[in-house]
């Protein structure tokens, strides 16, 4: 079924050791859903709890389904036919010589939308299954700390881990199967497996995080500042809301988020190494990328495999264990590519760029760690400004937030840097190699990141089953311990987690480069002329207006997100006080009604979602339509530029005000209740919805706009000739630039706080 | 008689109840269909000894179990100048309760005077029946009866109060460090205490007249006293670490 001109025997069988290797990813976590879903799912009333929380996970999960399979379909179909408008590239024809010209462009586009939906699929699945499994496992911790610490964190580790390998499974299943069946074709197929993803990952991510803040700022504004609740009071009508939202937005959302990561910087690196294949005739450039995903799958399965808790169940021997699991994978993954780069490039420039990409996530880990861990001076200095009053709180948040954000952003240009450096000498579609690589290399160790990442939540939620069904102090201080080391695991992938949504941004920018200039190449425009030479002059005025609009998107994007939540959170304060008022909750005499909370949340998130969706797929039309590809470029850049630095500060800052108050409450200053607290209550409440819904929202928010670029350009360039506007280009910009008007409109009109109905 | 009799000081009365201690603090603090909120800091009373003082019928009569069998809550005895009628003797544990109603309880031990480090000054929150912020350089013992014996013109029949934390404080007011001290406005703590260090004939200075109802159980240094002249019971707090292995919800929740 391969193929491949020229490809070697070895090549032939590395390609398809890859698909066996995908495979075995995704026998392994069922294998180990199968371990996890043996475990003892404990006694009565913590299965009573647990029901609540499944049942919200399934409502929310069942109505976003519902919400995102029609505009699925949509998109299938454009897809379908955007072959029909510009025709297929000359490796398609290469790919399926001898076919004619209606069956090449039925093939391509049959292709580019069963990959579109095999991308949306996977992504779906990825949060989907993730999330029920950790949901499946909360119980099964919970259950397990009763009896000893290290079964405990083998069960939530090994759950996160299904989540782990079902990402890595099926992002290398995807890429791989398409490229088996395309060939040199691939790039023509993969950007609708690409968009496929990402977009879902958008709807995950935004639903996700508007969810889980909504239910957390408003079970913590009524239950704990108001009413003095603790965390995972049986008493607060939003707490279940506020378990589900755990799983809603750091598994589910988290998941899809580097799920979309991952693909997008296969994609880019198999349109890029085409490119690169085709100038240079070897296949290394598309076959290494491939072998370095396989490589990373079979590295983060021995890895996961090693975590295992020490006797004491301290919560340094967890951080210990999974730290130890990391970087065996680490190790074993360099070791293992630098066999191949030995054995089968003879050239180490590609190896050089996934080792720095391991190094980019490496320090991007230490960076975030430095700014937001309370062991070090930022959060101190933090927690500090708290004896002051909140305003001093939020504004040293603020200071941090910023300077982080200029660390983060000088080491990916330094990273990007050493592609330069690489591949010194070489034309600029070399370097853009090398920053895929990077992006690669940042992503080998996705399982692990993943599983860390998902063990979260579903710590989290093993407690708050603990509180709620009122467990033993023994196994609840294992449980604590095991949800301390889920928040730092948390925060560390969040930090890799935005690096590669830039990283893969700035590939797909690459992309968008070359495939511009091939369709360049196609219509006859003169070297000098095309874009892979002339570059984005943001000089020119339109492309200077396509990056001041491009840096503004993401501004757009945070402001209806953390307005979504403001609203959702709203309407559950009014719920749950609602709910106070109701003789007999207060004295534990009557179960709240938690579905409520749950419905409000599920619904808020959902409303959202297609004009996020919409402003995210239309603006680079607009601007493409309107002002030409070049600008279209420049608003690119702007998106990525603003986008990352937005992403970091948010995420980074509200780490720091979450870890502040964590500090606070820990002892410092006077602990729980005292004024202190109250600031850093303030700061965290204000930090939840940056760093939990808006900031993460755009790591997606930016590839959905990357990938729609890709798609559009060539339609773009058909239509528009150097020098002259197209009516009918013109007319597709005006609807459009209606539609996301309309699009912020309901989103800002859906803000009036409906009254709570009485009882 | 069934019923528990308890001596709040949050705020002061004296509370005839059928519930244990642990719930009768979850009830103070937050069990009321008012929704009330707040901790609650309680002392059980010996009934015996107080017989004389309380009405036996009338809490027999008023302290039953509810027609629908749910045990009678409060009946409030008394609510002003409680303290000062209640023998020393007649008390028993004192009890904490957070603001979401997890109680500690606290049982009486003797005072040795090798618990009070030398020169070191002290930061008591006075709260029956009185309640102002009180920095002294006197040790509990000589506190208490310096605002009991009558040998001042302020004089009060009985205290109760707590010795807080003022870590480096204590020894030097106005270097040490309030790195990790919560209270509001440290700089007029240090003059206080600076005062105290420096003028010999000063023995106390009230740092903040009222209490704001709110103790931070953080900051709890020695314990809680209570008593009058020599007569000084006390009940020592633990610290974090036992708090944390011996009583973990309660620690959790401060």
């Amino acid at each position: 079924m391969i193929s491949l001109p020229g490809a070697s025997p070895f090549e032939v069988l590395a390609i398809w050791c890859v698909l066996v290797i995908a495979f075995f990813g995704l026998a392994y976590a069922m294998l180990l859903r199968r371990q996890v879903m043996a475990c003892d799912k404990g006694s009565a009333k913590m299965q009573e709890v647990w029901n609540g929380i499944r049942s919200g996970a399934d409502a929310y999960l069942k109505r976003q389904l519902r919400t995102i399979i029609p505009l699925i379909l949509v998109f299938t179909v454009v897809l379908f036919f955007s072959v029909y408008v510009v025709p297929p590239t000359a490796e398609s024809r290469l790919r399926f010589e001898g076919y004619s010209d209606q069956s090449l462009k039925l093939i391509i586009g049959a292709g580019r939308a069963v990959a579109f939906i095999m991308g949306s699929v996977f992504s779906l699945m990825v949060g989907q299954f993730g999330m029920r499994m950790a949901v499946q496992a909360n119980v099964r911790v919970a259950s397990a700390s009763g009896r000893s610490f290290t079964e405990a964190l083998k069960i939530a580790y090994r759950a996160g881990t299904v989540t782990g390998m079902l990402t890595d499974g099926l992002g290398l299943l995807g890429g791989t199967l398409i490229f088996i069946i395309f060939g040199v074709a691939s790039p023509d197929t993969l950007l609708g497996f690409g968009f496929g993803g990402t977009l879902l990952a958008l709807f995950m991510r935004v639903g996700g995080g508007i969810y889980t803040k909504a239910a957390d700022v408003g079970a913590d504004l009524v239950g704990k500042v108001e009413a003095g609740l603790p965390e995972d009071d049986e008493r607060n009508a939003a707490v279940v809301a506020d378990l589900v939202g755990d799983n809603v937005g750091d598994c589910a959302g988290m998941a899809a988020d580097i799920f979309e990561s991952y693909e997008v910087t296969i994609v880019s690196t198999l349109i890029l190494g085409v490119v690169l294949f085709t100038q240079t005739h070897e296949l290394s450039w598309i076959i290494f990328p491939l072998l370095v995903r396989g490589i990373g799958v079979l590295s983060s399965i021995i890895g996961t495999y090693l975590v295992r808790g020490g006797r004491q169940g301290k919560n340094h021997n967890a951080l210990k264990s999974i730290n130890k699991g990391f970087y065996s994978s680490a190790a074993i993954s360099v070791f293992s590519f630098g066999l191949i780069s030995y054995f089968y490039l003879n050239d180490w420039r590609s190896f050089f760029s996934v080792v720095a990409g391991i190094l980019l996530a490496i320090v991007l880990d230490e960076i975030t760690k430095r700014f937001t861990d309370g062991r070090f001076r930022p959060v101190k200095d933090i927690a500090r400004s708290s004896r002051t009053g909140s305003a001093t709180l939020i504004l040293k948040g603020l200071s941090y937030g910023f300077e982080v954000t200029v660390w983060q952003t000088l080491v990916i240009a330094i990273t990007i840097f050493l592609s330069i450096l690489i591949y010194h000498g070489q034309p600029v579609v070399y370097v853009l190699y090398g920053v895929a690589m990077t992006g690669i290399g940042m992503l080998t160790l996705t399982g692990n990141n993943v599983a860390m990442d998902a063990f979260g939540p579903i710590a989290d939620n093993a407690n708050g089953i603990g509180e709620l069904s009122h467990l033993d102090k023994d196994a609840r201080k294992i449980m604590d311990s095991l949800d301390a080391t889920g928040n730092t695991t948390k925060a560390i992938t969040k930090g890799v987690a935005i690096g590669s949504a830039v990283i893969a941004a700035v590939a797909l920018f690459g992309s968008f480069i070359t495939d511009v200039s091939k369709v360049q190449i196609q219509m006859g425009i003169e070297q000098s002329a095309q874009l892979i030479e002339t570059g984005i002059r943001i000089s020119v005025p339109v492309v200077f207006i396509g990056l001041l609009i491009g840096g503004t998107i993401p501004f757009l994007f945070s402001s209806l997100t953390i307005n979504a939540v403001t609203r959702a959170a709203s309407q559950i304060v009014e719920e749950v006080r609602r709910q106070f008022r109701i003789p007999g909750i207060i004295e534990r005499k009557v179960k709240p009604d938690y579905q409520r909370a749950v419905d409000i949340c599920t619904v808020s998130a959902q409303r959202e979602l297609v004009p996020l969706a919409l402003i995210s797929v239309l603006s680079p039309i607009i601007i493409g339509s309107l002002l030409g590809v070049e600008a279209l470029g420049g608003f690119l850049a702007g998106v990525i530029l603003s986008g990352q630095l937005l992403a970091v500060f948010m995420a980074d800052a509200g780490g720091a005000w979450d870890n502040a108050k964590k500090t606070i409450e820990d002892g410092l200053y006077g602990g729980k209740g005292s004024e202190a607290h109250h600031a850093a209550v303030v700061g965290d409440t204000v930090g939840d919805p940056l760093k939990d819904t808006a900031g993460p929202a755009l790591n997606p928010m930016i590839k959905v706009i990357n990938l729609v670029s890709l798609l559009a350009a060539p339609v773009i360039m058909t239509f528009r000739k150097p020098g002259h506007l197209s009516a009918g280009l013109v007319i597709t910009g005006v609807i459009c630039l209606v539609l996301v008007i309309g699009a912020i409109a309901y989103s800002k009109r859906s803000s009036e706080t409906k009254p709570v109905r009485e009882i | 008689m069934d019923a528990y009799i308890y001596l709040s000081a949050t705020p002061e009365a004296l509370i005839a109840s059928m519930l244990s201690p642990e719930e009768f603090g979850a009830y103070l603090s937050m069990g009321t269909k008012k929704r009330n909120r707040g901790q609650a800091i309680f002392f059980e009373v010996d009934p015996q000894q107080i017989s004389g003082l309380i009405d036996g019928d009338y809490i027999r009569k008023r302290c039953t179990a509810k027609p629908d069998g749910r045990p009678k809550s409060s009946v409030y005895l008394s609510v002003y100048r409680v303290l000062e009628a209640i023998p020393v003797s007649a008390l028993r544990s004192l009890y904490l309760t957070t603001d979401n109603g997890y109680t500690l309880e606290l049982r009486q031990a003797p005072y040795g005077a090798d618990r009070e480090q030398k020169e070191r000054l002290h930061l008591y929150q006075e709260l029956l029946p009185v309640t102002p912020l009180v920095a002294s350089g006197l040790g509990p013992p000589a506190f208490l009866k310096k605002l009991t014996d009558g040998s001042i013109p302020i004089v009060l029949p009985k205290l109760f109060f707590v010795d807080l934390k003022m870590g480096e404080l204590a020894a030097n007011p106005l270097r040490g460090s309030a790195e990790h001290l919560p209270y509001s406005n440290i700089g007029h703590l240090r003059d206080c205490l600076e005062i105290l260090k420096t003028e010999d004939q000063k023995q106390m200075k009230t740092v903040r007249r009222y209490f704001s109802g709110s103790l931070l159980y953080r900051t709890i240094g020695l314990g809680f006293f209570v008593g009058s002249g020599d007569n000084l019971v006390f009940y020592p707090y633990p610290n974090m670490k036992e708090l944390e292995s011996i009583h973990y919800d309660f620690f959790r929740s401060i």
